[in-house]
């Protein structure tokens, strides 16, 4: 069987054990609920959860500019200048290390319990990996690009514009990728411990109640909500990074979710 | 003929402190193809980036067409480097036409010229592929392609060839020869390979161990066109023994 065939029926039968073992009793609806008793919640609490879903992207997307725009910017400079990067990279680097979510009360205290608080952590939370890989990009340009550039008498605006931006897009657009992905956990975990609207705000109410179904129905907006990112950064990168796609002959083969 | 490339009394310490070069004086006539030959790390590299603008030297003078050349200037000399380094994110066109776009002007015609270069070189049809998609050999094809699309009367060239396997550098020397006898170009070659330097040169310029120095200039009057043949002949040989037995002896 082909490995995409065989993941296309995995995702199947799990989809189908999904609606089966809470039926059977197998597993009780409170650990499980069925998969048709969650888009049962879904498609009747269609305004609450569209609501949620609303501020959730509307957080997330303004982290990730936070994050994209200032991790970008902070990258470049440090990338690009010697004597910044000694000073500031191991510091960026250790601070990366830091679980930042302790700091989450102190963001609530500063900005309160709305969406800004969630915008400023789930910003700041994914604004250093934009910025490590931003800096490592252009770091690490293999610097006879810069001397042929040079030597047809590319100037130093054009140097950048032709030959640093573009060489160092794909591993920039990896730490976009990933930074996306952390703005989007950042704004979710910020929501399931302090808020009033967003989807994790949903995981948290619903659970202290012990609605399973309406849980689950959070968490698989959610899911949706991370595959479809991904996905779409994915084509974003592929249109704009065609050289590097096919120089990777073994990256693993395009998966079908 | 006037000379294209005239260098005196030039000399080069890494950092003020590390001898690299030392007194390194020779000129190259107009259209003349001259090959430098030296052991690894005897500053054959810098002596060209010194010819090419891209780096200063700490004494001496270097004149390319009659003028110093404190910055490079790309309609004097063109550059080609080892391992080819063209832009993988541009297609074999786009790198050719790359110099060209740098100064502006009509989009038309520098596609214009990028296509007859790449005709030049034997690529005809290959324009849209990309560096990843072509061959070692290609790949030095479109980087010689873009040394000449500026059309500069002198090019230099840095080991290009040393990264091709050793027919396809066979090959390559060869072609290089065909596009150099149609252009009328100056060339200062680097390499590693004696064969390589009979060739193509008309003169072999040897250079020491660091502080690089000029301790042999050999002339090679073997006819042109060149071909393979030639290679088994005896002058061949007794050229190439030549300038093995300078290294040699300055290796130790």
């Amino acid at each position: 069987m082909k490995p995409a065939a065989a993941r296309r029926l995995i995702l199947i039968s799990m989809v189908i054990l999904w609606e089966l073992v809470p039926l059977t009793g197998l597993l009780p609806e409170l650990f499980l609920p069925s998969l048709s008793s969650t888009l049962k919640v879904l498609w009747q609490d269609a305004a609450i959860y569209g609501h949620a879903l609303w501020v959730t992207l509307y957080e997330v997307a303004l982290a990730m500019a936070i994050a994209c725009g200032g991790g970008i910017l902070a990258g470049a400079a440090v990338g690009g200048l010697a004597r910044l990067r000694i000073l500031l990279l191991p510091v960026v680097s250790s601070l990366y290390a830091v679980p930042i979510v302790i700091l989450y009360p102190v963001f609530t205290a500063w900005f309160g319990v709305g969406s800004e608080s969630k915008i400023a952590f789930a910003g700041i939370y994914a604004f250093f990996p934009v910025m490590l890989s931003t800096a490592a990009g252009i770091q690490t340009i293999d610097p006879q690009f810069l001397l042929a550039a040079r030597s047809m008498g590319a100037t130093l605006p054009q140097q950048i514009a032709r030959v640093i931006i573009p060489a160092s897009l794909p591993t920039v657009f990896a730490g976009l990728r990933l930074g996306g992905a952390l703005a989007i956990i950042g704004v979710v975990v910020s929501e399931m411990l302090t808020a009033a609207a967003g989807i994790g705000y949903l995981v948290t109410l619903n659970r202290t109640i012990l609605d399973s179904p309406r849980v689950f129905a959070a968490i698989l907006l959610i899911l949706l909500l991370s595959i479809a990112y991904y996905l779409l950064s994915r084509a974003v990168e592929r249109r704009f990074v065609v050289w590097q796609a096919a120089g990777k002959p073994l990256q693993p083969a395009q998966s079908t979710v | 003929m006037t000379a294209a490339i005239e260098v005196s009394g030039l000399s080069h310490n890494y950092g003020g402190t590390v001898p690299a070069l030392e007194d390194i004086a020779f000129s190259v006539a107009a259209g003349r193809f001259t090959v430098i030959v030296g052991p690894s790390g005897c500053g054959k590299t810098s002596l060209l980036m010194m010819l090419a603008g891209l780096r200063a030297q700490s004494q001496g003078s270097i004149h390319v067409l009659g003028k110093p050349i404190p910055a490079p200037d790309p309609q004097r000399v063109g550059v080609i480097f080892q391992e080819a380094s063209l832009y993988p994110w541009l297609t074999a066109l786009e790198n050719i036409e790359f110099p060209l776009s740098l100064r502006g002007g009509d989009r038309n015609e520098y596609r214009r010229r990028a296509e007859e270069m790449l005709e030049l070189v034997g690529l005809h049809g290959f324009g849209a592929r990309y560096p990843h998609e072509l061959s070692g050999g290609m790949k030095q094809r479109v980087a010689i392609a873009r040394g000449l699309a500026q059309d500069p009367p002198v090019l230099l060239m840095d080991e290009p060839f040393a990264a091709l396997d050793e027919q396809t550098r066979m090959t390559m020397g060869h072609e290089l020869l065909r596009i150099w006898s149609t252009t009328s170009k100056t060339v200062v070659f680097i390499t590693h390979s004696l064969t390589e330097a009979v060739y193509l040169a008309d003169e072999v310029l040897v250079m020491s161990a660091r502080p690089g120095k000029i301790i042999d200039r050999i002339a090679i009057d073997l006819p042109r066109p060149r071909n393979y043949e030639m290679m088994a002949t005896d002058v061949f040989g007794r050229l190439r023994d030549r300038i093995w037995r300078q290294i040699r002896k300055v290796d130790g």
